[in-house]
């Protein structure tokens, strides 16, 4: 039955699925071919027993202080083995890139002084924070956790939106998404060979581990929350599960004389590494707010001390700003002497001169308009899709404050079809990969979280202006040693396993347990 | 383990016990209104609030108001529905620490409560006590089986433990409250699971000090009191084995729960029932004692510090 | 004959609680550190009661003192105390480079931007640049600008706090040596000349007699970039750095260099007072 697909468009955008109408490209065949056999009613029960499962998990985010799921959607995101490559050496290169760019603005500021970023950019930037300069990492690693926004272009080209390496979220949809789509979709999981995405909280843990002071070879780590009404709240609990680690919150943790540790019920117990869920403004009364209350007294001077790891380290955001993100691409030059493998978005810097400004101002409803310090899609004007009095009024804030906007060409971002009512339509999605840098490497987890925006059209596609997500699967190549299946050793003689034992009355073996029970009874005390 | 997190578990286990012990209590109430045309409503209702320590200005008691005070009040942690909200919201934040499966139940019993006031309206409140009986019977279950016989189990069990006791005092005043009639020990025993137990044990024979035996002093029916509170002293003593003193008990709390248990224990059955409403109160504040000997020596300094600019 | 002097500086801080306070953590930038016209023989602090202390460099430049207390106490005195040698610095003149010097100054950009306590309003921007277009360079229309304010705000000890902002005090005509130099700071920067906010001590007279221990005060001046190097003056005083003054700390503003900054919880502190001694040794 082919209803699923009734009326199908093709575009805007580059169509993950198909490159002409009704004919999937190669990585996306199984599953168009089990979509197919599936009536709309079919999808639509499993899509229900999907939402049920993760309203009943508390798998939910809080937006505008209700709890709700995040929307999941029961159409996949297939990615092959070759892009997966690309996309991967591209995080792990831009990384590596803004680690060596955190690690000299907060100490010798070459690439100030030598003028690759004008230090307007840095000084002016509302993340870069003072109080971090000085504060050296144990095994140099300040951004332990990353994800980096990408997009395809129209032509299915890759292209970097934006960095996050604050705090960013979304990784345990990334595990949650590929239980459940697991539950729903078995036969395709089956007949695929994707690459798992549940060793994640283990590569986290070890990253952390490695980051401990320097001296301590059993460090504790502990999850910092700012508590249950936060709206990452479950990924919070989600990951110090799996890691098998406290979850704190800032009143268990005491910091006396640059030590850190939590109160439990047996006394103090000292804590090596924070990976903290909790805003840099939020995290110590004494540097940041006064007015904190889910914060923790004194960490920044233990950090500073070198008696705690604080992961992410505080001061990341003057890497992630969306003005110094224009800047990457030069970062990757001059630090690594290599060329961007993933290229950036096209963007126009509004405070650089006069003339670019002019342009952008010209040419408003074709571009995007960010405000460098928002986040989750807040700020965000779309010019082709803005009334003439929003845009009036945009023009008149970017006048006066051109620092404070950048502006990208528009990009009709990529589509994949997802279930609308009971048929599949192409909607557009983004991709956040989640990398982890453990001081060796920066690894790259296989997937990371699709997220897709569910109106028809829609371009902003975070989960705070109500999208959905997507499970993503990363296709294995034909051979890939560095994941063998979990097959037995050959050889290894596996023992034949005995039947459970049967209740009484079930036949034979029974009467010799009876005969036993009897000789048993039938000894003499001794 | 975290302060905050073994207060989160000890809490899960007094209120999912409260929860089921009000509505098992509820439950017999409401049969009783029903089977019984000559007692006194208004009565009944008054001393059952009473017991369980609620307070109303309404000038006339119903059934139907006990139930909406004592089962629904959404605001009441002495409430059932409040009891389990409370105890969901207490698993929210310890939910790293509790299995999966305790997270989903307590959670799913949550998204369930506004589906089982339909419930109540179209097949009636014995359906709906029924649902929460064996949704926290699930939850023991899944408790019993997924979780750790470590200190935060032994909090769950001290929560559930000292919360039975409370329950079980609360359930043997209503009796005492009500005149003590062989009618009012039979619903009694039935709220309490223990009717065949009970006559089983004593081959049908209800009587005054039968009863009064079995739901206070019997070693083996873990709702008991005595069994109840035996089981209180035996976590707080595990929990203190690490550093156990040479003399006497480790903490107030364990001195309390002792105290209160051995009361029970070398008194004749007799001397109690003659004395019924002073034990019963005895136990009750005992228990109340004790919560706040506990929170003082393992749940200390979890609130939020407000800082003052110096 | 040596000009220098050498001066033994005590300042000490107290705050007396309503009551108990539980925990205390806290920052002393109290110590001056060697540099070109001073060099620090001794630099110590010390807290009553006792607490176990830590010093860093902050991004400024400053060396920071942090402890933290936890048992409960009533009151809270901290005493630092410093020896130190300095010499007079060399004359200010109106000459130097001309604006076209500080063109495309990234490297000092920080200096330029407003802070809190340093935005000029519309009134003070117009001012700035009148003073600016009235002179050759920046060190002659720093020192103009220097001059108007000491004239134009009265030297008022009690008139402001330390939250009081350039424009406040501008407008009330009055501030102390903190307000002056917000305003001297908001200025230069609002003519495009690089400007830092110091915070040190110093000694009341300026031939203070030898051997004698006399009230001193915590103090403020400026600083300004003039293309070729930075130059310090004492808008309060209208005169350059003499061996009287002590610098302590340098930033964009007070806010960056406060004393002593900390949180505690607790009751409201009923009493607090700060003290600074100095005696002149040479």
């Amino acid at each position: 039955m082919a209803d699923l697909f009734e009326d199908y468009r093709l575009g805007p955008g580059w169509d993950e699925m198909f490159a002409e109408p009704a004919v999937p490209r190669p990585s996306y065949e199984t599953l168009y071919a089990t979509l197919q056999a599936l009536s709309s009613a079919d999808l639509g029960l499993r899509s229900e027993v999907l939402q049920r499962a993760f309203l009943d998990q508390g798998i939910t985010f809080a937006l505008k202080g209700v709890e709700r799921p995040f929307p999941l959607d029961i159409v996949p995101r297939v990615i092959t083995a070759a892009e997966w490559a690309h996309v991967e050496a591209g995080v792990a290169q831009r990384i590596q890139a803004l680690e060596m760019f955190l690690a000299d603005v907060y100490g010798p500021a070459t690439v100030l002084s030598d003028g690759i970023v004008p230090r307007r950019v840095v000084v002016t930037s509302a993340h870069f924070h003072r109080e971090a300069a000085g504060i050296n990492p144990a095994n140099g690693v300040r951004i332990h956790v990353a994800g980096v926004d990408l997009i395809r272009d129209e032509q299915g080209a890759f292209r970097v939106l934006e960095d996050n390496v604050r705090t960013p979220s979304g990784v345990s949809y990334v595990i949650e998404n590929r239980r459940a789509i697991s539950h729903v979709l078995p036969e395709v999981l089956a007949s695929t060979r994707i690459r798992p995405v549940d060793s994640y909280p283990a590569q986290l843990l070890a990253a952390l581990r490695a980051a401990a002071p320097a001296g301590v070879s059993d460090p504790t780590v502990v999850v910092l929350t700012p508590g249950v009404h936060n709206s990452a709240y479950f990924e919070h609990t989600l990951l110090a599960r799996e890691m098998g680690v406290e979850l704190v919150e800032g009143r268990d943790l005491l910091c006396a004389a640059n030590e850190v540790s939590m109160r439990t019920t047996a006394g103090e117990k000292r804590v090596d590494v924070i990976y903290r869920r909790i805003d840099d403004d939020f995290l110590d009364p004494v540097h940041f707010r006064a007015d904190s209350m889910i914060g923790v007294a004194g960490l920044l001077n233990a950090a500073r001390c070198g008696k705690v790891t604080i992961a992410n380290a505080v001061g990341n955001g003057v890497a992630d700003d969306k003005l110094l993100y224009t800047y990457v691409p030069d970062l990757i030059r001059y630090y690594l002497a290599q060329e961007p493998i993933l290229p950036n978005v096209t963007a126009y810097r509004l405070e650089d001169n006069p003339d670019v400004l002019e342009y952008a101002l010209g040419r408003m409803d074709s571009l995007v308009f960010k405000p460098v310090d928002g986040s989750g899609g807040a700020g965000i004007v779309i010019g082709s899709r803005a009334s003439e009095e929003v845009l009036e009024k945009l023009r008149a804030r970017i006048t006066v404050d051109p620092r404070g906007w950048i502006a990208q060409e528009e990009v009709a971002l990529s589509m994949v079809p997802t279930l609308i009512g009971n048929r599949l339509r192409g909607r557009h999605v983004d991709l956040r990969p989640f990398a982890v840098n453990d001081g060796v490497a920066v690894k790259v987890l296989p997937g990371g979280l699709t997220r897709v925006a569910l109106p028809e059209g829609e371009l902003v596609v975070n989960s705070s202006q109500g999208g959905g997500s997507k499970d993503t699967w990363v296709l294995a190549e034909a051979t890939d040693p560095s994941e063998p299946s979990p097959q037995h050793p050959r050889g290894a003689a596996i023992p034949q396993p005995r039947k459970p034992d049967p209740g009484p009355g079930t036949g034979e073996v029974v009467a010799q347990q009876q005969q036993q029970q009897q000789q048993t009874v039938g000894e003499a005390p001794c | 383990m975290l302060s905050r997190i073994a207060e989160s578990l000890y809490w899960i286990g007094r209120y999912a016990e409260r929860a089921e012990g009000t509505a098992r209590i509820l439950d017999v109430h409401v049969h009783g209104m029903l089977q019984d045309p000559w007692v006194d409503q208004e009565e009944a209702c008054r001393s059952l609030l009473k017991v369980m320590g609620v307070t109303t200005d309404a000038t006339q008691v119903s059934t139907l108001q006990v139930v909406s005070l004592l089962g629904l009040e959404q605001a009441s942690p002495s409430s059932v529905v409040g009891a389990l909200a409370a105890a969901r919201e207490n698993a929210r934040g310890a939910r790293e620490t509790i299995s999966t499966e305790m997270w989903e139940c307590l959670n799913a019993t949550w998204l369930g409560l506004p589906a089982a006031r339909i419930r109540i309206e179209q097949q009636g409140m014995h359906a709906f006590f029924g649902w929460v009986r064996e949704r926290c019977s699930l939850l023991n279950g899944l408790t019993e089986a997924t979780m750790s016989r470590d200190d935060g189990w032994l909090f769950l069990m001290l929560g559930r433990s000292i919360e039975r006791a409370d329950m079980t005092a609360r359930l043997l005043s209503t009796h005492a409250d009500a005149g003590g009639s062989i009618q009012s020990w039979l619903s009694l025993l039935r709220s309490c699971g223990a009717w065949e137990t009970f006559l089983r044990t004593y081959r049908g024979a209800l009587t005054d000090r039968h009863a009064a035996e079995f739901l206070l002093l019997d070693r083996l029916f873990p709702r008991s009191a005595f069994a109840a509170l035996s089981a209180a002293e035996s976590c707080l003593d595990e929990l203190e084995q690490a550093t156990g003193p040479r003399a006497g008990v480790a903490t107030d709390a364990h001195r309390i729960i002792g105290r209160a248990r051995t009361d029970l224990e070398f008194r004749g059955v007799d001397e109690l029932l003659s004395n019924l409403s002073s034990v019963l109160s005895t136990v009750e504040r005992a228990c109340s004692r004790a919560n706040t000997a506990i929170t003082g020596r393992y749940f200390r300094a979890t609130a939020a510090v407000t800082w003052a600019v110096a | 004959m040596n000009q220098g002097w050498r001066m033994r500086i005590t300042h000490r801080t107290w705050f007396q609680y309503d009551g108990k306070a539980a925990t205390s953590y806290n920052e002393a930038r109290m110590s001056p550190r060697s540099e070109g016209r001073q060099s620090v023989l001794d630099a110590r602090v010390e807290i009553q009661p006792a607490a176990w202390l830590y010093k860093y460099e902050d991004y400024w430049g400053s060396v920071v003192t942090a402890f933290d207390l936890q048992e409960a106490h009533e009151s809270l005195t901290v005493v630092a105390s410093a020896l130190v040698e300095t010499m007079p610095s060399a004359p200010v003149t109106p000459d130097g480079p001309s604006w076209n010097d500080l063109e495309n100054e990234d490297r000092w950009h920080e200096y330029l931007l407003p802070t809190p306590r340093t935005a000029l309003d519309e009134e003070l921007t117009a001012l700035a640049l009148e003073i600016k277009g009235a002179h050759d360079g920046p060190q002659a229309a720093a020192l103009a600008a220097c001059e108007l304010v000491q004239s134009e705000v009265e030297y008022q000890p009690g008139s402001t706090g330390v939250q009081t902002d350039a424009v406040h005090a501008w407008r009330q005509r009055s501030g102390v040596c903190q307000d002056i130099s917000h305003l001297v700071v908001g200025l230069l920067r609002g003519m495009g000349t690089p400007a830092k906010y110091v915070s040190g001590y110093m000694h009341p007279h300026p031939d203070g007699p030898v051997g004698e221990d006399v009230a001193g005060q915590s103090h403020a001046w400026v600083e300004w970039w003039s293309g070729t190097g930075w130059t310090g003056y004492d808008p309060t005083n209208g005169a350059p750095i003499q061996p009287r003054h002590v610098a302590v700390g340098r930033g964009r503003e007070y806010g960056d260099v406060p004393p002593l900054k900390g949180v505690y919880s607790g009751p409201p502190s009923a009493n607090q007072g700060v003290e600074v001694r100095i005696t002149r040794l040479r």
